[in-house]
């Protein structure tokens, strides 16, 4: 079963190589789309059995991140349908990437050997450069070399961590996961700790946390709002399955205290730095890409503070993805309608385009975790471990810094909301097919923060006990 | 101490990153870098004694073929414009570069001293040398303007990298060994493309990067 979804969508990937007009490439990538989330939610009544002696392995971790997957790579194909109405460009490579991307994701979620997990997330890497470098002008160039740079040499520290695993792991002579976490008490402690920091800063580096963020305002900036929906909902939120993988295997080993005070210092700053750089900010993708920064963070604090926030994580994991969807790709149709992504060209979206201003004011509000958006509970309950394990201080850094963020966002998005209007650049009608995956993004996030379903809340406490499994 | 193939290839390896962090022409960075290859190659050949196994031979086959061969080609292609045979303007000059890689170089092996492998490691020159060859890499991809040259800079990490996942030949599934080489492939083949996207958009304008835009990158 697994070795089928990990294939659906290479049947995209050749075909869309095939002589066709951009139409039918998008409807091919939406129909690989519904499969992979047919399949996923197949998965949801009972977990596949493992595949290749244990290499690929499906848990309740994984079956989060594959449903997020899903959503964002079904939502995205209906929003190309509107979006490559007036975008003339060949589309071949970039559904190829897409594609490609989906398969590589879905084997993260899958892969319980940490070398394989490691090859996932390079390759992620890697095919979500073309999506970046789409319009092919200087700004998306220079932004596409720049992730590529930091990020490859992210990704190769992180691959000299894994190799650190390895030695510490020369007892066992296995980089499996149930193996690491059977013998954990023999693993070599001063190895393990060298391995771990490399890890978090490679993978760190993919997922955009604070030192290591310096390629995120510019790719998100300059790429098209599909591109960075995946990026920000999808790959980055990979690297996070690889650090929650790290921190199974800390906790089994008694490094559990080592790993969660590296974390929260590492969340505080990824707070602390979009919550200062977002003020003086204009345009509004580096704005959305400064709250990605801060949405990665929250992540990593929940993880460290344990207790309620490891549940508060995996839960942030969905809703994170959702907001994504309903900010970037906003943003990207506004960026199509006004030819410009910056708050001075953009004045008075309410009256020009109604309904796309109603959900850059929805996107503010899911992104910036208010009520009734689903982000809010799950950075309440964050909070709330954050209290209860007594880091009193980090606590009042997180408050204080969501607070400055929401400003720093809000002021410029009621600018452009309400501001005198000015006149389109390129006037064009609103776009059902791109509307209605916005506010389907905006209404499962309002819906599950006002009743979360049972069945969800099971499957992320099935999640919590993976990850906090003494 | 007895003084073996794969210490002299370690070695040789360390001196050949040095020669091309002091080579000014990119096509000879790239013939450097394929030396370089083609000996790290052979080296799952000669890591355990008596005749190479199955899966050795694969590994030092695959290598030697995306390394030394595939990733020179795909590199070349790359810098077929005439406008992008030589550095310019690198961040350090070459003569200060070298001595600063021959004190990177001490340190490397410096470092090494404190880092205690549980096994006894059958050759002393194989952790300092990767390390030796990780940092130039590095240093290169930190030091230069051009993209091309940082993606040789990547390449040489990449080798330090290899150079020190030999400790490990035996841990790791030949899967994994296979994916980390197709990744490299795949990352190169992406960079070539860009850098080839990045020519033609730039072609009017000097081929370097603005420093100023890109001052952050790194």
């Amino acid at each position: 079963m697994l070795l089928l979804l990990l294939t659906i969508p290479l049947v995209c990937t050749v075909l869309s190589l095939l002589p066709m007009n951009n139409r039918m490439r998008i409807m091919l990538l939406l129909l690989v789309s519904l499969g992979h989330a047919a399949m996923t939610a197949s998965f949801w009544r009972a977990l596949p059995g493992a595949e290749f002696n244990g290499i690929i392995v499906l848990d309740n971790i994984g079956l989060i991140l594959l449903s997020v997957i899903s959503l964002l790579f079904t939502s995205v194909s209906l929003y190309m349908i509107g979006y490559f109405d007036h975008e003339k460009r060949n589309n071949r490579v970039f559904v190829l990437c897409l594609s490609l991307l989906m398969s590589v994701m879905s084997l993260v979620a899958v892969s319980y050997h940490i070398g394989l997990m490691w090859v996932a997330i390079a390759t992620t890497t890697l095919f979500s450069a073309p999506l970046i470098s789409f319009h092919r002008n200087k700004n998306s160039l220079e932004a596409t070399w720049k992730y590529l740079l930091v990020c490859s040499v992210g990704i190769a520290m992180a691959l000299m961590g894994t190799f650190f695993l390895a030695i510490s792991a020369h007892g066992l002579d296995t980089l499996l996961l149930p193996g690491l976490l059977n013998g954990a008490g023999q693993l070599s402690g001063n190895w393990l700790k060298l391995s771990v920091i490399f890890l978090l800063v490679g993978y760190g580096c993919k997922m955009g946390l604070a030192p290591m963020h310096s390629w995120k305002p510019e790719a998100y900036g300059h790429s098209i709002g599909i591109a960075t929906v995946i990026m920000a909902g999808g790959t980055t939120q990979c690297a996070f399955l690889a650090l929650v993988r790290v921190s199974q295997i800390c906790s089994k080993a008694g490094l559990s205290g080592f790993y969660s005070s590296i974390l929260i210092l590492t969340g505080i700053i990824s707070l602390v730095v979009p919550a200062v750089f977002i003020l003086g900010e204009r345009n509004i993708k580096r704005i959305f890409s400064y709250s990605s920064v801060e949405h990665m963070g929250i992540l990593i604090l929940g993880l460290a503070f344990g207790g309620p926030g490891i549940f508060g994580s995996f839960f942030h994991m969905v809703n994170n993805a959702l907001a994504k969807v309903a900010m970037f790709l906003t943003a990207g149709s506004i960026a199509q309608k006004y030819g410009s992504s910056r708050a001075d060209d953009i004045k008075g979206v309410i009256h020009a385009y109604p309904v796309t201003g109603v959900f850059l004011l929805a996107g503010l509000f899911a992104g910036t975790g208010m009520f009734p958006f689903a982000t809010f509970f799950s950075e309440l309950m964050i909070l709330y471990a954050a209290i209860l394990s007594g880091h009193y201080v980090a606590a009042i850094f997180f408050v204080v810094c969501l607070a400055a963020i929401f400003v720093g966002i809000a002021r410029v998005v009621f600018e452009m909301v309400y501001g005198e209007p000015t006149v389109p650049v390129l006037a064009k009608k609103e776009n059902k097919f791109m509307n209605i995956s916005i506010i389907a993004a905006l209404v499962i996030l309002a819906g599950i923060g006002m009743w979360l379903p049972a069945h969800l809340e099971n499957i992320i406490n099935g999640a919590v006990q993976v990850a906090s499994l003494k | 101490m007895e003084i073996t193939w794969v210490d002299i290839i370690c070695v040789l390896a360390v001196f050949l990153s040095l020669a091309i962090i002091s080579t000014r022409r990119i096509v000879g960075m790239i013939q450097i870098f394929s030396l370089q290859s083609l000996l790290i190659g052979l080296l799952p050949l000669l890591i355990n004694s008596g005749m190479p196994s199955a899966r050795e031979i694969l590994v030092a086959a695959g290598t030697i073929l995306v390394k030394a061969a595939l990733v020179p080609a795909v590199l070349f292609w790359a810098i077929r414009h005439v406008s992008m045979r030589s550095e310019i303007k690198p961040l350090i000059g070459f003569g200060t570069s070298v001595i600063i890689g021959a004190i990177l170089i001490a340190g490397a092996f410096r470092m090494s001293l404190s880092l205690k492998i549980p096994w006894v490691a059958q050759y002393d020159l194989l952790v300092p040398c990767s390390l030796a060859t990780m940092i130039l890499g590095f240093m290169l991809l930190v030091t230069r303007t051009r993209a091309i040259t940082q993606v040789v800079g990547y390449l040489v990490m990449e080798n330090g990298i290899f150079l020190f996942a030999l400790l490990l030949f035996d841990v790791m599934p030949l899967l994994v060994e296979m994916g980390i080489l197709l990744d490299i492939f795949v990352a190169v083949f992406i960079m070539a493309i860009i850098v080839n996207h990045i020519n033609e958009e730039f072609e009017h304008a000097p081929a370097t990067f603005n420093r100023e835009k890109m001052g952050e990158s790194i």
